[in-house]
C-alpha cells in the first residue's frame, strides 16, 4: 500500500514537473494542507439589480428576464468574484481542465469561468441562433469565432494565465470572463459570496480577490497544517 | 718578386669580419623586412589569425557538444551497433556467402548479355550495308531482288535474337537488384545515421573552413585581404565614375555569420543580420560595408585609418544611430524602413515643422506651406492676441510648431500692423458677407452643452485638443501638429468661428481644416461651446491706433521680409518671394571649414556639435557683425537628434541608380501620397501603415472608433475610394463620428488613391467582375448560407433599406455597398479570416468549419459562393433576384 502511494507520487511528480516548470508553478502531493475559506462582502448599500435590455432575437433571448451580471450582490455578499492565491509556487498538482461555457438563452453560464492555464473550454450554443465568441485577450492570441445554429459546440484552448473578457458581438449585452489561473488555488464566489480553497500547503500567502467591476484587493493569509483559516474580504465601489 | 703597387700585407689582411657583419646585417634586415611586411604593417593579419582561432575553437566546442548529445542518444547508439553487425555479417557471415554466389552469377550474366548484344550489333551493321546496296541497285536500275532477300534474311535472324537479348538483360538486372538488396541494409542505416549526425558534422565543415590541410599537417588559413569592388560607385574630381574598394571584411570576418553576436569587435555579427544583410537587402559580399557605414573602405593599415577617423578624411565612420542617415542615399521611401526610425522621424519633423519654408532641399521642393494663410487674418483674430502671438508663440501655446523669433514688443506690433493692413480689404469683405446668425446667444448653457457633446462625438478630437495635455497627432516628441483649442476664445470670436466651422474653405481656400458638414444649428452649438474656452484679454486702448500707424506698417513689412514669414504663410504681395535660408541639399557633406562657428570657442569643432547647437539655439553663432535670423523652434533633444540624422543624409555624393532601392513610379506615389496624408492628418483618426488612429484612445470599444486603413488599397476599389474621398458617405451608420469632407482636388484624391494602392502593392487597380459567369448553384448555396439558420449575416449587416435588429452600434456595413466598394478578391481573404485582415474586428470567423451539407462541405467553394452573392447584392436586373 505504502509503495503504491510512493509510486503514484513519483509518477505524478514526473508527469507534472516538466509541465509546471513552464508555468513556474510546481505541483505535487500535499499531505498536510490547510484550507482557506471565507466570504467576499460588498461594502455599502447593495445596488438594485439592473434589468438588461434585450433588443435582438427576442423570441429566443428574452424568454427569461436578465439582470446585469457585471455587479451582482446577494444578501450583502459579492457574487462572481474570483479569489485566488497570487504568489504560490508549490502546492497540489495542477492539470489542464475541461470546462464548459454555455450560452443558453443568450447569456453566459457561468458568467465568470475560472480554470488553469492549458485548459480547454467547450462552448455550447443550444439557442439555435447565431452567436459569436469574441475574446479580448492579450497573452493568449485573441479569437473571434462565429457559432451559427448548426455548430452546437466548439472548443478553444487558453494556454497562458490572464483575465480575458469574452463578448458576443451579435448580442451586445452578452459578456463573460475567463479567469485563466497560473496555479490551482482559485475559486469563484457563489450566490452566497463564499469561496473555499483546499489542500493549501502551510505557509503565508497573498490572497487576492478580483471582480470585473470593483477591481482587485488582496490580503496576507497564513495557513497552518490541516487547519481551516477564515477570511473575509470587504470590497467597495470605486 | 715585388710588384709595384702591390701590397702584400693588404692581400693577407682578412675581411672575414666585414663579410660576417655584412651577412649578419643582411639576414637581420631580411628578417626585419619579412617581419615588417607581415606583422608591423599588416595588423589585419593578426586579426584574421585571431579570428580563425576563434572560429575553430567555437566549431570544436559545438562539435563536442553535439557529439556528447549523440553519444547519450540511445537511438544513435542502437543504429551504430546495428551497422557494425550488418557490416560484420557482410564480411564473414551468411550474407557474405550469399553475396559471393551472387557476384559470380553477375559476371556470368554479364558475359552472356555482352555476347548477345555484340551479335545483334553485327547483324544491325550488316542490315545497314544491305539497305545501302539495295538503294544503290534501285537508283542504278539494276535488279534489287538479291538485296531484298538478304535484308529479309537478316531481319529474321535479328528477330530470333532479340528476345534472347531481352531475357539476358532481365537476368542481369535481377541479379544486380538482389545484390543491391543485400547491401541495402547498410545503406539504410548509413542514411539514418547521417541524418542524426548532420547537426554534428556541419561543425567538421566549419573547422575545415578555418584551416588548411596539407596531408597530415593542418594549420590556420593564410590571411588574405577580402575586398568588394563596387564598379562606378563613386565619381572622381573630374566627374568620371570610379570604383569603390571596400576591404572592411578583411577584419570584420563574422559580419554575416550567425553565432558571433556576443564576440568583441571586429568579430561581431551584424545586428538584425537576417533582415539587413539578406540577399534582397544588403548582401555584404556584393555591396560591402562602406556604402552605409562610410569610413575609408580601402584602408587596412590601422583601425583608425580604416574607419576614416583621421584628419581631413571627409567621410568618417558613422557610429551609432547616425548610420541611419545613409539609408536615404538609396531609399526613396524612408518612412517604411523599420530599421531607420530616427531618420523617418527626422523627415517627418523636417517636412511638417516648416523647415522647407526657408530652406530649399532636393526632394522637398513641393512641401506646401505649413502655416495658415494670412490673407484675411484681420477677420479672424483678436489684435491683442496677435501681437502676443507674434512676439512669442511659445508663451501662448508652448507646443505650437510656430517658432519664436525673439521679437521685441514694438517689432511684434509693427508686424501685426502690416498684416492688419494687407488683410483689410479681403477680410472686411468676407466679414460683411458672413453675418452671425441672429439666433446665436453666447453663453447659452444648453447650446454649450450640446456643442460640447458634438465636439466630443463627431471627431474634432482626431485633430484638436480641448484641454491641457489633450493631443492627437504629435510631431517629434511633443509638438502639436494641430492647434489645441483650450484657449480659442482668446483668439477668435463667434462670428468667424461659426462660418469657419460651416465652411473652412470659404475663408481660406487652401486650408486643411475639413468641413464636417455641420448643419446651421450644429455649427451654432459648437461655436457656443468653443467661445467658453478662454476670453479675449482686455485690449490696450492704444493698440488700435498703433496698428493703423503708417510707420509701423512700413516697418512691419520690412520685418516680414527679413524673417521670411512668407515661407510658411500665404501673405498677399509676397507670393513669389524665394526662401530666405541657405539651401540644405548637400548640408550633410559640409566640411568643418564650411561651418561658421562665429566666436564660439566652447563648442567642439565637429559637424554633429555644430548642427546640434544650431538647432538648439539657432542664433548661437551670431557675432556683433554677423546677424542670424533663424527662429527658435523649442525642439527636444530627441527631435534634434532625429533632424541631425536626416540632415547628415543630405549628401553631395549621389549613389548611382543601379545601386539604389526601389525608385519606381509606385515608390514616388507612396512618398507623395503620404506627404498629403500627413498634411491632412488622416492618421489623427485612422491607423495607416500601423501608425496613428490617435482618436482611438477616447473609445473603449474599438468598434466605435474610426476604422483602421491598413491594407485599404487592397480592400476597396480605386474608383470607389476616389469618389468617397471627394464626397464621403456614411458606411458605418452606428458611428457618431463623421468622415469629413476635405474638399480634395481631383489631383489630390488621385494621389491618395495611388498611395493606398502603392502601400498594398495593388498592380491592377480596376478589376471587372463578370456576373454572367457566376454559376446558379453558387447563388442558391449562398442564399442558404446567409440565411437565419446558417450564418445569419443580416443579423448584423445592413442591406439597403433592410436594417438589422437591435441598436445601431451592433450593426455592420451595408452589404449592398460591397459591389461598388470592395475588391472581389479581398472579400475572399476577409471571409477566410477576418481577424487576420483586421485584428480585433467584430466580424467573427465562420471558416474553417462551414456546414457539411452545402457545396460538398468545401470551405473554399462556400467562400467563393458567398463572395459572388455579396458582389451581386443590390445589382439591378436579373441579379437583383439574388438579393431576395
Amino acid at each position: 500500500m505504502k509503495r503504491s502511494i510512493l509510486s503514484t507520487f513519483l509518477v505524478t511528480v514526473l508527469l507534472v514537473v516538466p509541465l509546471s516548470s513552464l508555468l513556474a508553478y510546481e505541483g505535487g502531493a500535499v499531505s498536510d494542507g490547510g484550507t482557506i475559506s471565507g466570504v467576499v462582502k460588498f461594502k455599502g448599500a447593495a445596488p438594485a439589480p439592473k434589468k438588461l435590455d434585450i433588443n435582438k432575437d427576442k423570441e429566443v433571448c428574452a424568454k427569461t428576464a436578465k439582470n446585469d451580471p457585471t455587479l451582482l450582490v446577494s444578501g450583502g455578499n459579492l457574487v462572481n468574484a474570483v479569489v485566488s492565491i497570487a504568489d504560490i509556487k508549490k502546492g497540489k498538482k495542477m492539470e489542464p481542465q475541461k470546462v464548459t461555457l454555455d450560452q443558453n438563452g443568450c447569456e453566459y453560464h457561468p458568467h465568470v469561468l475560472a480554470f488553469v492555464a492549458g485548459s480547454s473550454v467547450e462552448i455550447l450554443n443550444p439557442d439555435g441562433i447565431l452567436h459569436n465568441v469574441h475574446s479580448y485577450s492579450k497573452a493568449n492570441s485573441p479569437f473571434n469565432v462565429a457559432q451559427p445554429k448548426f455548430k452546437k459546440s466548439l472548443t478553444v484552448k487558453l494556454d497562458k494565465p490572464e483575465v480575458v473578457s469574452v463578448k458576443c458581438d451579435v448580442h451586445g449585452w452578452m459578456s463573460g470572463w475567463f479567469f485563466v489561473a497560473d496555479n490551482p488555488y482559485f475559486g469563484v464566489t457563489d450566490n452566497s459570496g463564499s469561496f473555499k480553497l483546499t489542500d493549501v500547503p502551510p505557509g503565508t500567502y497573498t490572497l487576492e480577490v478580483w471582480h470585473e467591476t470593483l477591481g482587485k484587493q488582496s490580503q496576507k493569509v497564513t495557513v497552518k497544517p490541516k487547519e481551516e483559516v477564515k477570511i473575509t474580504f470587504e470590497i467597495a465601489k470605486k | 718578386m715585388a710588384v709595384r703597387g702591390f701590397d702584400e700585407a693588404e692581400e693577407k689582411k682578412s675581411y672575414g669580419s666585414v663579410f660576417l657583419l655584412g651577412s649578419v646585417l643582411l639576414v637581420v634586415l631580411t628578417l626585419w623586412a619579412f617581419w615588417d611586411d607581415n606583422f608591423t604593417r599588416r595588423p589585419w593579419k593578426q586579426f584574421q589569425a585571431e579570428f580563425y582561432r576563434l572560429d575553430y575553437r567555437k566549431a570544436e566546442q559545438a562539435y563536442e557538444e553535439e557529439d556528447k548529445k549523440l553519444r547519450a542518444d540511445p537511438a544513435y547508439q542502437e543504429l551504430v551497433k546495428k551497422l557494425a553487425e550488418e557490416r560484420a555479417s557482410l564480411r564473414g557471415g551468411e550474407l557474405a556467402k550469399k553475396l559471393k554466389v551472387l557476384r559470380r552469377d553477375e559476371t556470368k550474366a554479364d558475359v552472356r548479355f555482352t555476347e548477345l548484344d555484340q551479335e545483334v550489333k553485327f547483324i544491325k551493321s550488316e542490315l545497314e550495308e544491305a539497305w545501302y546496296e539495295y538503294d544503290h541497285a534501285v537508283q542504278q536500275g539494276r535488279g534489287a531482288k538479291p538485296y531484298e532477300d538478304r535484308i529479309r534474311e537478316l531481319e529474321r535472324e535479328k528477330a530470333g535474337l532479340d528476345p534472347q537479348l531481352e531475357k539476358a538483360r532481365q537476368e542481369r538486372e535481377q541479379i544486380k537488384e538482389e545484390i543491391k538488396k543485400v547491401n541495402s541494409g547498410i545503406k539504410d542505416l548509413e542514411t539514418q545515421i547521417a541524418k542524426l549526425t548532420a547537426e554534428r558534422d556541419k561543425w567538421v565543415k566549419a573547422m575545415e573552413n578555418a584551416t588548411l590541410n596539407a596531408g597530415p599537417i593542418s594549420f590556420y588559413k593564410i590571411p588574405k585581404i577580402h575586398q568588394v569592388v563596387l564598379e562606378e560607385f563613386d565619381r572622381n574630381n573630374f566627374d568620371q565614375p570610379v570604383a569603390r574598394v571596400d576591404r572592411c571584411q578583411t577584419c570584420h570576418m563574422a559580419i554575416n555569420r550567425a553565432g558571433f553576436e556576443n564576440e568583441p569587435q571586429p568579430f561581431r555579427t551584424h545586428p538584425r543580420r537576417e533582415v539587413l544583410l539578406a540577399d534582397n537587402a544588403h548582401p555584404p559580399d556584393k555591396v560591402g560595408c562602406a556604402p552605409c557605414h562610410e569610413g575609408q573602405g580601402a584602408a587596412v593599415n590601422s583601425a583608425r585609418q580604416a574607419h576614416g577617423e583621421i584628419p581631413y578624411w571627409e567621410h568618417p565612420l558613422l557610429r551609432g544611430a547616425k548610420v541611419q542617415s545613409s539609408c536615404a542615399s538609396c531609399h526613396l521611401d524612408v518612412q517604411r524602413l523599420e530599421d531607420a526610425p530616427l531618420l523617418a522621424e527626422g523627415q517627418r519633423i523636417f517636412e511638417q515643422m516648416g523647415c522647407t519654408g526657408c530652406h530649399l532641399a532636393q526632394g522637398y521642393e513641393d512641401v506646401p506651406k505649413v502655416g495658415p494663410s494670412l490673407r484675411r487674418i484681420r477677420a479672424k483674430v483678436d489684435p491683442g492676441w496677435m501681437v502676443r502671438w507674434i512676439q512669442n508663440p511659445h508663451s501662448v501655446r508652448p507646443r505650437t510648431r510656430m517658432p519664436n523669433f525673439s521679437l521685441k514688443e514694438d517689432e511684434a506690433v509693427a508686424i501685426a500692423s502690416f498684416l492688419w493692413s494687407i488683410s483689410k480689404e479681403e477680410g472686411e469683405k468676407w466679414l460683411q458677407e458672413q453675418p452671425l446668425p441672429a439666433s446665436f446667444r453666447e453663453g447659452d448653457k444648453s447650446l454649450v452643452a450640446k456643442g460640447k457633446d458634438l465636439v466630443e462625438s463627431i471627431g474634432c478630437k482626431g485633430c484638436h485638443g480641448f484641454a491641457e495635455g489633450e493631443v492627437s497627432t504629435v510631431l517629434g516628441k511633443e509638438k502639436e501638429l494641430i492647434p489645441n483649442l483650450k484657449n480659442i476664445g482668446e483668439k477668435v470670436g463667434p462670428r468667424w468661428t461659426y462660418h469657419w466651422l460651416k465652411n473652412p474653405r470659404s475663408f481660406s481656400p487652401e486650408t486643411r481644416m475639413p468641413s464636417l458638414r455641420l448643419a446651421d444649428d450644429e455649427a451654432m452649438t459648437v461655436t457656443a461651446y468653443l467661445m467658453t474656452l478662454g476670453k479675449p484679454a482686455d485690449e490696450k486702448p492704444s493698440l488700435e491706433k498703433q496698428l493703423q500707424d503708417a510707420k509701423n506698417i512700413k516697418r512691419g513689412e520690412s520685418l516680414v521680409r527679413k524673417y521670411g514669414c512668407f515661407g510658411c504663410h500665404d501673405i498677399p504681395g509676397m507670393e513669389k518671394e524665394s526662401r530666405i535660408g541657405v539651401e540644405l541639399t548637400t548640408f550633410g557633406s559640409k566640411t568643418l571649414e564650411e561651418l561658421f562657428f562665429g566666436n564660439r570657442t566652447d563648442i567642439p569643432i565637429t559637424w554633429d556639435d555644430w548642427t546640434t547647437n544650431k538647432l538648439k539655439e539657432p542664433r548661437i553663432y551670431a557675432t556683433p557683425r554677423v546677424e542670424q535670423v533663424m527662429p527658435h523652434f523649442n525642439l527636444t533633444d530627441d527631435d534634434i537628434k532625429a533632424l541631425r540624422i536626416l540632415l547628415a543624409g543630405f549628401r553631395e555624393r549621389k549613389v548611382p541608380s543601379r545601386y539604389r532601392a526601389d525608385q519606381s513610379q509606385r515608390a514616388v506615389q507612396v512618398v507623395e501620397g503620404r506627404r498629403l496624408m500627413h498634411q491632412y492628418n488622416c492618421i489623427g483618426c485612422h491607423e495607416i501603415e500601423k501608425r496613428g488612429g490617435f482618436i482611438g484612445k477616447y473609445y473603449e470599444n474599438p468598434a466605435l472608433a474610426p476604422p483602421p486603413l491598413n491594407g485599404e488599397g487592397e480592400k476597396v476599389q480605386s474608383g470607389w475610394l476616389f469618389g468617397f474621398l471627394k464626397r464621403p458617405i456614411p458606411i458605418r451608420p452606428w458611428l457618431n463620428l463623421r468622415m469629413p469632407t476635405f474638399g480634395f482636388t481631383d489631383e489630390e484624391a488621385n494621389r491618395l488613391v495611388a498611395y493606398f494602392n502603392g502601400l498594398s502593392k495593388v498592380e491592377i487597380p480596376y478589376a471587372y467582375f463578370d456576373e454572367r459567369k457566376v454559376p446558379k448553384e453558387h447563388l442558391d448555396a449562398a442564399r442558404i448560407l446567409v440565411s437565419k439558420d446558417f450564418f445569419n449575416c443580416f443579423s448584423c449587416h445592413q442591406q439597403g433599406e433592410r436594417k438589422p435588429e437591435g441598436p445601431p452600434e451592433g450593426w455592420a456595413p451595408d452589404l449592398n455597398l460591397a459591389k461598388d466598394r470592395l475588391n472581389p478578391e479581398w472579400i475572399i481573404k476577409w471571409l477566410q479570416d477576418p481577424q487576420k485582415v483586421q485584428p480585433g474586428t467584430k466580424m467573427p470567423s465562420f471558416y474553417p468549419g462551414g456546414p457539411d451539407n452545402i457545396l460538398g462541405g468545401k470551405d473554399d467553394k462556400q467562400i467563393e459562393a458567398l463572395r459572388n452573392y455579396i458582389v451581386m447584392l443590390g445589382r439591378k436586373g436579373p441579379a437583383a433576384a439574388a438579393s431576395r
